[in-house]
């Protein structure tokens, strides 16, 4: 069957490419504005979502994993006696200084346990033992380090609050939303370092359940245990940590603003180009009416001129933001784009596309076969 | 066979208060085989006429019957569906589909009468054989001179064998022997595909061709 619509498309070559790069362009940028905002809010709850615990304890209205407030570390016990919890270890999550070999001061957040093994933390290590971290002043460090503190080396020593440490390892993966470089070190060289805030105090307490038990209940004993704390599953925490940077930096909004301004410059695009195509295809459009088409074959033409368009648009926009995740690992900023935002990208490009046409349907709906007559 | 009957037709077009009659009751027949030349100064109707029987337009008032089927005045929506089955235009312009070939501006036609796949590209390929157009099919309307286009706008009326066929000025654009060909065309493919040609026309050429001449003038046939 011919398709009038593929080769009015294709055959004003110009016109097709600013079409295809209309929707390219909004594309790329929904997937660029949106996988940048999931990269960062990943890093918001990426230490959550890999810590092996069922559910976290936080001392009351915590407001996300980095901005951890005190309780005293003898509830631990409480949670360890719940029936149903497995174990229970005191987590601390804390910021202190770090003092570079410059002599400039820059932020760590630190992330001490007892047993870093027993909840997988850090999930990633690159180089070194984790189970040599009590024998001494010693810690890991995350790799990201090195955009804010310059390289270092397994080895090498730093100062964190005014005292000098080892590095002994090296991990991976580990973020922190404020893009506060990540150490690992023990419980009681943590407790040591920030002696006036963390003596006897902890900041979380992470539980893994037993095999079968019953969350809502051990989750309920809990909270009765300590009705001064907050309990939350992991899935109810991590959400948590992501929602605050959402609702209080306004990059949530920042997101949606330029996603929908992108979106609305590829719909006039094409819109536009649909419709000059349109006005300068109308005796065409006249001449199908004349001999017998109905406006049902109209709108198919236009339909498939438009899904066509988004179609190829969004491929070109999907490898320009594909290609674009590279560079952006380079400047330290995530890209996160999974198969399903790319199917939903893909149905919403395909949409609105056959939306802009009904701009150009309305014309041709309109036009009276008779002007086919006129010279 | 009569494939066309018009009669007493009436046009009016209302333009805000003023109302203008175009067509004052005309009565119009036409037979397979036959062609009828329809002529008269502009400004006399002709084009609207042709609308009518072409069923682009309704009349106000009169009654049309093309191929034994009554246009109902009530229902314009079903216009469409009568000029798929039972009327093949030629245009003055041609209006041919340019980013279509030759081939595929037939085959195009004959896709909008229902008419898909291979039996569309044979039908096409024969109607096209027909014109003297089968060495050209694959070039597009740019590549074909103004006698060769009109040959494919005939080729495109002329495929899934309506019985009538409407041509409006269609060697107004043409030199006289390119016009002369396209003429002789009309009256062997008329007469050889057995369908009735109504021709709109200021050429005096087409008298050579036709069975009938029609003059009309302000709004009505002359006597």
């Amino acid at each position: 069957m011919v398709s009038l619509a593929r080769r009015n498309l294709f055959h004003d070559k110009l016109r097709f490419v600013i079409t295809i790069a209309g929707v390219a362009f909004a594309v790329t940028l929904v997937f660029v504005q949106v996988g940048l905002f999931l990269g960062l809010l990943d890093n918001a709850s990426i230490t959550i979502e890999n810590i092996g615990a069922d559910l976290w304890v936080t001392s009351r209205n915590t407001p996300n994993v980095d901005f951890a407030h005190t309780f005293p570390e003898s509830y631990v016990q409480r949670v360890r006696s719940v029936p149903g919890v497995a174990r229970a270890d005191n987590l601390i999550v804390w910021f202190m200084q770090l003092s570079l070999p410059t002599g400039a001061q820059e932020g760590t957040l630190v992330y001490a346990l007892e047993d870093f093994k027993a909840w997988n933390l850090p999930w990633n290590v690159s180089e070194g033992r984790l189970e040599d971290l009590p024998r001494g002043d010693f810690f890991f460090l995350d790799d990201s380090a090195t955009r804010r503190y310059g390289p270092f080396a397994v080895g090498e020593y730093r100062e964190i609050s005014e005292r000098r440490l080892k590095i002994i390892g090296r991990t991976d993966a580990a973020r922190s939303f404020t893009t506060t470089p990540i150490a690992f070190m023990d419980t009681s060289l943590a407790q040591e370092l920030s002696y006036q805030a963390l003596r006897g105090k902890t900041t979380y307490v992470l539980v893994k359940l037993a095999p079968g038990a019953d969350v809502a209940a051990v989750r309920a004993e809990i909270t009765r245990r300590l009705p001064y704390n907050d309990v939350f599953t992991k899935a109810e925490w991590a959400a948590r940590s992501r929602a605050y940077w959402v609702a209080s930096t306004g990059i949530g909004l920042n997101m949606v603003l330029t996603v929908f301004l992108g979106v609305l410059v590829g719909v006039v695009v094409v819109a536009l180009t649909l419709y000059t195509s349109t006005m300068e295809h109308l005796k065409e459009f006249g001449t199908v009416k004349a001999i017998g088409g109905s406006n049902a074959d109209i709108y198919r033409i236009l339909a498939e001129q438009s899904v066509i368009a988004a179609v190829i648009g969004f491929g070109v926009g999907a490898v320009f933001a594909l290609a674009a995740g590279p560079a952006m690992e380079k400047a330290g900023l995530k890209l996160i784009v999974t198969p399903d935002f790319g199917a939903v990208v893909l149905v919403g490009t395909v949409l609105l596309c056959l939306a802009a046409s009904m701009v150009s349907f309305r014309k041709v709906a309109a036009l009276d076969p008779a002007l086919v007559f006129r010279g | 066979m009569t494939v066309l009957t018009s009669q007493n037709v009436v046009k009016r077009f209302t333009e805000g208060k003023q109302t203008v009659e175009v067509l004052k009751g005309v009565s119009l027949d036409a037979r397979r085989g036959e062609i009828v030349s329809l002529e008269g100064p502009s400004g006399s109707g002709k084009t609207t006429l042709l609308s009518i029987l072409g069923c682009i337009l309704t009349p106000t008032e009169g009654r049309v019957v093309i191929d034994g089927r009554e246009v109902d005045l009530a229902r314009p929506q079903d216009l469409p569906a009568i000029r798929r089955k039972s009327i093949g235009f030629v245009f003055q312009q041609f209006n041919l589909f340019p980013a279509l070939s030759a081939v595929e501006n037939v085959e195009y036609s004959l896709n909008v009468r229902g008419v898909k796949g291979k039996a569309a590209r044979r039908e096409a390929e024969r109607v096209l054989d027909a014109v003297g157009l089968s060495d050209r099919k694959s070039f597009l309307p740019r590549d074909l001179s103004g006698g060769q286009k009109q040959r494919v706008a005939i080729a495109r009326a002329l495929a899934g064998a309506p019985p009538l066929l409407l041509a409006d000025e269609p060697t107004a654009n043409l030199d006289s022997h390119a016009g002369q060909q396209v003429l002789e065309m009309f009256r062997d493919l008329a007469r050889r595909e057995n369908r009735a040609l109504v021709i709109v026309t200021h050429d005096p050429k087409v008298r050579s061709i036709a069975d009938r001449v029609e003059i009309i003038r302000d709004g009505l046939l002359a006597a």
